[in-house]
């Protein structure tokens, strides 16, 4: 009899938390908001009214600021990875739009994290990648497609600029994988300054500064008066991309 | 106890499934996707879509669906005719939503499951992808994918199918990328005359097509390589630049100096049908075509160096009757099998 009544327990466990792993230890999950914060010089970003200056000397205004955030993967200190989901792990950061930038991540599996390894734009080797294809209305709707082309735009930034006290005039990256030759996509690991922990009915949250400014001086230094206007360009799309790659830390871990 | 078992396994049997597993699902039989024995390997993962009856069934749906199209009108069958192995063929550059023209020729559509990449430049690096383009360009379908699956969504007889053909049962860009790629992949192209004669399946080439092909494998086939008659790279066959669309070919993908004015080397198969000809359809015969090899070609930068000799003289040398002989010769490319196969038809 005593029996019967772990049976009937176990089965009451299993039908109720549904989440049963393959060793049939039960897991538990929670979530995680991951907030984007754009800046340059450690300051918010003002579309179209504050003026920044890059390492270039050239005075720049920003109407538009957007890019793709794909991929997320959170670790563990013992190299143990959880992956979200690849269908849903598509994100359009916008600058203009507040809850773009802080990205729900939700049914983590529970447990302790140290780092985060995100990517850039879309990761086309992997092509056709389960459910990437959901993500094309939210992209087209932002303007993230070439016009001409299959393929996403994985940053789009524009505005305008004067260098030498010039009249100003546009800039405009885009910066997308051409094809097959050439794969703008970055990887990219932040370490968590404190541990992540994930748990049933917590929400916490990781701020992830992102470093606008890197755009055009990060590992390279881009001057707008050398290229305005990148889109399709095998010399200069490579080399902002990996500035992009520097351009991202994890400042704070709320728990 | 043996009851107590019975019901446990039950519970847990039911535990986990979801409302959408209440749903009976219907017979959804695989199609069998067969490869030509003289085709290479399909460069698409069949595997990873698998056609099904219902997916073919709803890809050739949307394929022939206006809705598609923000004026309700133009399908992709609009500008891919079957009669003409799916080209736009009275049109030399194709013509989208109010009569708005395109800069190229509608390519044919034909053993798309062998292609690595897509459109005359390879803007489209993976067949379900290759949608994008036309759906969402002003000059083609000028619609959005919100728009779209709003417009499916509305019709009961869509919301069936793409339940019917996905086991999650949604309608969405995903799933309707795989059923346009579905019936894409099922249209096979392999039973010309030129088939058989490669299968051994009893016939024979006349004399003129004879040694039209012994020319061809000469002249044409480095390019319009192996059975597919493409070797799926891009080159600039000499063909000056037409000021009107001034197209820089692959470089628009690749960014690239080196790839201003390369064009995806076609396939020749059903090549009878599919005039005009050339990325802009400029050539409107195939007389015309064997002219621009033999005396029609200009010089540039990256003119394929197979098409200049030591001397720098240019094109591809060859008597009016040799002419003729390629040309009776890539007539034996015309599959009227596929151009008449009702899988495929519209009605
Ligand atoms: C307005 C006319 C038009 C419409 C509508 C259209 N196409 Fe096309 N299609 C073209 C043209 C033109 C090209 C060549 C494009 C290029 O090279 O830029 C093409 C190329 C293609 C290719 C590439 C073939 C190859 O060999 O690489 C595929 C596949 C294709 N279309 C499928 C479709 C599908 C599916 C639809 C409907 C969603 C569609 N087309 C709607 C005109 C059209
Ligand atoms: C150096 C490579 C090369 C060689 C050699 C070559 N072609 Fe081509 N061919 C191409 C390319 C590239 C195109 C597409 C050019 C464009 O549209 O800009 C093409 C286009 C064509 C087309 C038009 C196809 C269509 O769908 O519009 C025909 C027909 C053709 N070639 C026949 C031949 C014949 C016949 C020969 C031999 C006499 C030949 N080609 C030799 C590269 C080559």
């Amino acid at each position: 009899m005593k029996n019967i009544i772990y049976i009937l327990i176990a089965t009451l466990v299993i039908v109720s938390s549904c989440k049963n792993d393959d060793e049939g230890t039960i897991k538990t999950f929670g979530n995680v908001v991951l907030d984007f914060k754009n800046t340059i010089n450690s300051n918010g970003i003002e579309l179209t009214t504050d003026s920044y200056t890059n390492g270039s000397n050239e005075a720049y205004i920003i109407s538009e600021l957007k890019y793709i955030i794909s991929n997320v993967v959170l670790i563990k200190a013992n190299g143990e990875e959880f992956t979200y989901p690849v269908d849903r792990s598509y994100f359009l950061i916008n600058e203009e739009v507040l809850e773009s930038k802080k990205v729900n991540l939700s049914d983590i599996s529970a447990g302790q994290y140290t780092k985060i390894r995100f990517g850039f734009g879309v990761d086309q080797s992997k092509y056709p990648l389960n459910g990437m294809a959901n993500f094309i209305p939210t992209a087209e709707e932002s303007g993230m497609l070439w016009s001409w082309s299959a393929g996403y735009k994985f940053l789009k930034f524009e505005g305008t600029y004067t260098a030498n006290g010039a009249a100003s005039a546009d800039f405009l990256i885009h910066v997308g994988s051409h094809g097959t030759t050439l794969d703008n996509y970055k990887e990219i690991t932040l370490e968590l300054p404190s541990t992540l922990t994930i748990e049933e009915s917590k929400s916490p949250e990781v701020a992830i500064n992102v470093d606008i400014a890197k755009i055009f001086d990060g590992t390279n230094t881009h001057s707008l008066e050398v290229k305005n206007s990148i889109q399709v360009d095998a010399e200069f799309a490579p080399k902002i991309a990996e500035n992009i790659s520097t351009m991202f830390t994890a400042t704070n871990v709320s728990n | 106890m043996k009851l107590l078992s019975y019901i446990v396994i039950i519970l847990i049997g039911t535990a986990c499934s979801s409302d959408k597993d209440n749903y009976v699902p219907i017979e959804n039989a695989k199609l069998e996707f067969t490869i030509p024995s003289n085709f290479p390997d399909p460069t698409y993962d069949i595997a990873l879509n698998p056609p099904t009856e219902k997916g073919f069934e709803l890809g050739k749906k949307l394929f022939y669906d206006g809705r598609l199209a923000s004026d309700g009108v133009i399908s992709c069958g609009f500008c891919h005719i079957q009669d003409f192995a799916f080209t736009h063929h009275t049109h030399i550059v194709s013509h989208g939503v109010g009569g708005a023209l395109g800069t190229r020729n509608a390519q044919p559509l034909h053993n798309m499951a062998f292609m690595k990449e897509f459109t005359w430049d390879g803007a489209a690096i993976h067949l379900d992808l290759q949608p994008i383009i036309p759906i969402t360009a002003e000059v083609e379908m000028n619609e959005t994918f919100n728009g779209i699956l709003k417009k499916l969504e509305e019709q009961p007889e869509y919301v069936k199918l793409f339940a019917d053909a996905f086991e999650d049962q949604k309608i969405n860009s995903d799933n309707m990328l795989k059923a346009i790629s579905q019936f894409m992949i099922m249209m096979i192209s392999a039973n010309t005359k030129y088939d058989k004669i490669e299968r051994n399946e009893g016939s024979v080439f006349t004399a003129e097509e004879a040694a039209g092909f012994e020319l061809f494998k000469t002249k044409c086939a480095s390019c319009h390589k192996g059975t597919l008659f493409t070797d799926q790279s891009y080159r600039n066959n000499g063909l000056p630049i037409d000021p009107l669309y001034n197209d820089i070919g692959r470089k628009r993908v690749t960014g690239l100096t080196e790839d201003i004015q390369k064009f995806k080397v076609p396939s020749l198969r059903n090549i009878e049908l599919t005039f005009p000809y050339m990325h802009d359809g400029r050539l409107k015969t195939l007389d015309d075509v064997l002219n621009h090899y033999s005396d029609g070609m200009v010089d540039s930068e990256t003119l394929d160096p197979m098409l200049k000799d030591q001397t720098g003289a240019l094109g591809i040398p060859m008597t009016a009757e040799e002419k003729q002989q390629i040309i009776a010769f890539l007539k034996t490319l015309t599959d009227d099998d596929f151009v008449n196969d009702t899988r495929f038809s519209e009605f």
